[in-house]
């Protein structure tokens, strides 16, 4: 019987390592192109891996001054974050708990203020920005835009996990005497912790790369994110795909890592959800 | 400001809060404040270039004047420009399939890996971290690997089909116009999987264990118990991730940039792609606005039917 | 030598107008380069020689210029001089955006328009105005692999000089076996296509506005014939010209079209015996034609600055000759070049650029393009026959032009 048990787990996570290495292959082939030669990125047959692996990862590094991309894509990711979160939070909340026709306007009216592209939205932001004096703040720009650019998202995500909590541990709440703020903070928001913090963490990682906000505000190069740094490898009549590939393997790996490492305690916070 | 707050019959909750006394009031206002904060914001920042994309619609718009909104009115010149084009067909009903397809894909393969990774064995946890990947590639990136992926003449998809003797002859996934549009979705899908999984994930993870025991006890069947406990706990979830999805998907914009630009001669173009285009290369500023005040439209409808399902989720 | 120069041509501005002699000067300058690329080089050398003058800089992504810069007309922060690239100088100048150099280069002993070859000066001419001073130029030529000519028989030395050789010459070098196309080029549907077909249809005779020619339709015939036989791969229609000359560069291709910003990734990468000769033309004798690239310095009509810009611009122009063996550009006027990098593509790069011929000008050059690469698109994919393509591209258009 235990014996089962374990084949049944060593079939389980063979079937996972296969479905996982699948959908990592473009992750890989991002990586090996980013150590290959232009000829060798249209070699038939493909390589596998490179005959000259040659990883620039350091010259990139330096060459582009990433540190000071890395730190501003940091610092425009955590201003969306911290907006979105403190706005939408109690938002998600409230769209959850309360149903009427007001809250399904506001609810519908939510959902339609994320409905046109970035790259359409940035000619209007761009005029009315420039108009109030905000682009003098190209990064504090960004931010405002991209967090009501992702703010929407965040909500509806906000609302679904608000949604699954059951009412009545808050209503005893109430009941024993909490005002609705403390049943908020201290019945919903423990309850609804992962679904919160997964939404902020998408949210961050979509800052994180965020790019026709920051190319058309931050004019000036010193305060400009990863993802507009990237664009140098492509000129108008070349496009240095290695270079491309090497960037953003030193930008996505350490996010992958610390995914890989941290999705331990967000799944144990998952799989050990208070409701249990 | 006293707008009544109208109770549904599927809340009777909401009726049993109300009647408990005065803090509730206050509690009721809290409620609204809470959302005004958001679509004060909202307002603010996305609702006036909202506004601005659907006047210019209906405006005769330079590249020089898009400060101003001075603009001649044409009407609705714009959409009988855009609407009479040979390629309008075409990109519209490539829309339809794009979405369509995407979605269900992206939905079907996020959370049928959501059920599996539920399961407990050993990595099962940080195994699904790997997934998000797909999430935090830059565009660029992914459109480029895709496109080397999926390239006819060197392409390692090309390579594998033919290794293992699945076709003989080379693929042009990306230049063959009966094809392209499909392979945009392919690389499309594998950039939503994440987003569906990881969120379908957290519902999954929300629905109390002891729900599925009882059902266990009572002899349900895996099937039955999917059906008639996971779907409609995660009712919700499904109706955000499904709405969200579709607006994502309506917004993918870089790998078209990346694969094919829309072509072969229109075979993989959508209303986003073309919209842009119709914006930002040839300048038709107007038109560009028409496009996308059409798929603001669909959105509509969207939202609609989302709110719609919201209100009868709350099974739990 | 050229330090000396560059004093007489500080020394010019300074005589042209003694009022902002040595005056601090500002200017912002637009660019599509990164630094260690032409215009933050250049702007530092003049710097350096000018410590009244700062130059501020801004890269903007080529895709994005134009866009970056009607906003920034629009919102009145645009800079004083930038970069464009050439079929967009029209939609500017029509519009009187940008500065009319005319009379500044009348009065200047550093750029004559006479020296600027036809097709650059073209480039900049809107209407009777100059509005903007090549910083180089480029053009497309035949890249082939002498090894693979070889090979296959043929004479390394003589390449294909008509439409009808390079058709034979690409049958006879398409390899499948090897995964050997006879001739990559770029068909996709962007301004790239554009710039890749025109000078075919060019030098038949026709223009962007007189595209129901017979030449054109034959060339229109040609390149559906170099992808419906394999002569060329599927992809062309989907992939650009560096991407594209990739597969050369890698032996996939025996010979490839584009320009000479593919020489230095070609010197280092391919492995074999690479040459470049002049396009191919219709029939022994035709008149030639080949494509212009790159892009102007421009003021914009709202600097300030107007006189201190155009001392700047003079400098740039002056130090044309070293645009190939620094930059990667071909001299848009005629400049010694002495000891060119890769001298042999050199002498035929730069007698195409005697043929290179300007795209429009028109301000609505975008829709036009626009049109052409429909048509190339829809004969490829037999959506439509190559004369009826050609029919639809010349309908739109003329409503455009006129």
């Amino acid at each position: 019987m235990l014996r089962d048990e374990r084949l049944t787990q060593f079939a389980l996570l063979f079937v996972a390592l296969a479905m996982v290495a699948t959908y990592m292959f473009p992750v890989y082939w991002m990586y090996v192109t980013a150590l290959k030669t232009g000829t060798e990125i249209t070699a038939w047959p493909p390589s596998f891996w490179p005959a000259n692996p040659d990883f620039a990862a350091v010259e990139v590094w330096q060459r582009m001054r990433m540190g000071t991309y890395l730190k501003n894509s940091a610092i425009i990711a955590v201003g969306v974050t911290a907006i979105v979160v403190v706005l939408g939070t109690g938002c998600g909340y409230a769209l959850a708990r309360v149903r009427s026709r007001w809250m399904d306007v506001a609810l519908f009216s939510i959902l339609m203020m994320q409905v046109l592209p970035s790259s359409l939205m940035i000619t209007p932001i761009f005029v009315s920005f420039s108009q109030i004096g905000l682009l003098d703040y190209p990064r504090t720009s960004v931010i405002l835009a991209q967090a009501a650019k992702v703010l929407p998202f965040y909500v509806v995500l906000t609302r679904a996990t608000f949604a699954q909590v059951p009412r009545e541990l808050e209503e005893s709440a109430l009941v024993e005497g909490n005002s609705r703020i403390g049943a908020f903070f201290s019945i919903n928001v423990p309850l609804a912790r992962n679904g919160i913090l997964v939404a902020a963490l998408l949210i961050f990682l979509q800052s994180l790369g965020e790019y026709v906000y920051s190319r058309s505000l931050i004019q000036s190069r010193a305060l400009q994110p990863a993802t507009v740094g990237l664009q140098s490898f492509m000129g108008p009549n070349t496009s240095d795909w290695q270079g491309v590939m090497t960037y953003a393997a030193i930008y996505v790996t350490p996010i992958i890592l610390f995914f890989v490492f941290l999705q331990r305690q967000i799944v144990s916070g998952l799989t050990s959800g208070a409701l249990k | 400001m006293t707008v009544p707050l109208s109770t549904t019959d599927s809340m009777p909750t909401v009726g049993t809060i109300r009647a408990s006394g005065p803090s509730f009031r206050d509690g009721r206002g809290l409620d609204r404040v809470l959302v005004w904060l958001t679509l004060g914001f909202l307002v603010a920042f996305s609702a006036l270039p909202l506004v601005y994309n659907v006047v210019m619609s209906f405006q005769s718009v330079d590249l020089f004047t898009i400060a101003s909104f001075d603009r001649p009115f044409v009407g609705l010149d714009n959409y009988k420009a855009v609407l009479s084009q040979r390629a309008t067909g075409t990109i519209v009903r490539n829309t339809a399939v794009f979405v369509g397809l995407s979605v269900a894909l992206q939905l079907t393969i996020g959370f049928g890996l959501a059920l599996y990774f539920q399961q407990r064995f050993p990595g099962s946890t940080w195994l699904r971290g790997l997934f998000l990947a797909g999430w935090i590639m830059p565009g660029l990136v992914v459109g480029g690997v895709w496109s080397w992926i999926l390239a006819g003449d060197f392409g390692v998809m090309n390579w594998a089909l033919q290794a293992t003797g699945i076709t003989s002859d080379k693929i042009f996934w990306l230049s063959d116009p009966s094809i392209a549009l499909y392979s945009v979705i392919i690389a499309n899908v594998w950039v939503g999987v994440p987003f569906n999984m990881i969120l379908l994930s957290v519902g999954l993870a929300a629905i109390p264990d002891d729900v599925y025991e009882a059902a266990e006890m009572d002899g349900a069947g895996r099937i039955w118990r999917f059906l008639t406990i996971t779907l409609p706990l995660m009712r919700a979830q499904l109706g955000a991730v499904i709405s969200l999805g579709i607006i994502f998907t309506l917004q993918q914009f870089d790998l078209f940039a990346a694969l094919t630009q829309g072509g072969p001669s229109n075979g993989s173009n959508v209303m986003q792609y073309w919209s842009w285009e119709l914006s930002f290369q040839h300048y038709r500023i107007g038109q560009g606005a028409a496009v996308s005040v059409l798929m603001i439209l669909v959105v509509i409808c969207v939202a609609a039917i989302y709110v719609r399902s919201t209100r009868h989720e709350h099974a739990a | 030598m050229r330090t000396i120069r560059v004093l007489l041509a500080g020394t010019a501005a300074i005589i042209a107008s003694p009022a902002f002699a040595q005056e601090p000067v500002e200017l912002d300058l637009w660019t599509i380069d990164d630094p260690g690329e032409y215009h933050y080089v250049m702007a530092e050398e003049y710097m350096a020689e000018n410590p009244h003058v700062t130059i501020n800089l801004r890269t903007v992504q080529f895709p994005d210029m134009v866009n970056d810069l009607a906003r920034a007309i629009s919102t009145g922060s645009a800079p004083d001089i930038t970069y464009i690239d050439n079929p967009e100088i029209a939609l500017f100048a029509s519009r009187g955006l940008l500065l009319d150099l005319t009379p500044h280069i009348e009065a200047s002993d550093i750029v004559n328009a006479d020296d600027i070859f036809p097709g650059p000066l073209a480039s900049v001419t809107y209407e009777g105005g100059i509005y903007g001073i090549p910083r180089g130029a480029n053009t497309i030529a035949l890249y082939y692999n002498a090894d693979m000519f070889t090979d296959a028989g043929l004479d390394p030395d003589a390449p294909p000089r008509t439409w009808d050789e390079l058709y034979e010459a690409a049958t006879v070098l398409t390899n499948p076996a090897r995964n050997i196309y006879g001739l990559a080029f770029s068909a996709v549907g962007s301004e790239e296509g554009t710039f890749q077909f025109l000078p075919w249809v060019q030098m038949a005779g026709g223009d962007y506005d007189n595209l129901t020619t017979d030449g054109a339709e034959r060339a229109l015939a040609l390149w559906k014939t170099f992808i419906d036989e394999r002569l060329a791969s599927p992809d062309t229609l989907i992939r650009g010209q560096w991407d594209s000359t990739g597969t050369f560069n890698s032996g996939n291709a025996a010979m490839s079209i584009s320009g000479p910003w593919e020489i230095p990734r070609m010197s280092a990468e391919a492995d074999f015996d690479w040459r470049v000769a002049l396009l191919p033309v219709p029939h022994e004798g035709a008149e030639r034609a080949s494509a212009l690239g790159e892009g102007d310095n421009v003021i914009l009509a709202n600097s300030d600055q107007p006189e201190a810009a155009f001392a700047f611009l003079e400098f740039l122009y002056d130090n044309m000759d070293r645009v190939w063996n620094e930059f990667g550009y071909l001299p848009a006027s005629a400049v010694d070049v002495t000891d060119p990098i890769f001298p042999e593509a050199y002498a035929v790069f730069e007698e195409s650029m005697q043929y290179a011929r300007n795209r429009g000008p028109s301000p609505d050059w975008p829709q036009i393009s626009q049109a052409i690469q429909t048509a190339i698109q829809s004969a490829l994919t037999g959506q439509a026959s190559p004369a009826e393509a050609l029919a639809d591209a010349q309908e739109t258009i003329s409503d455009v032009v006129n």
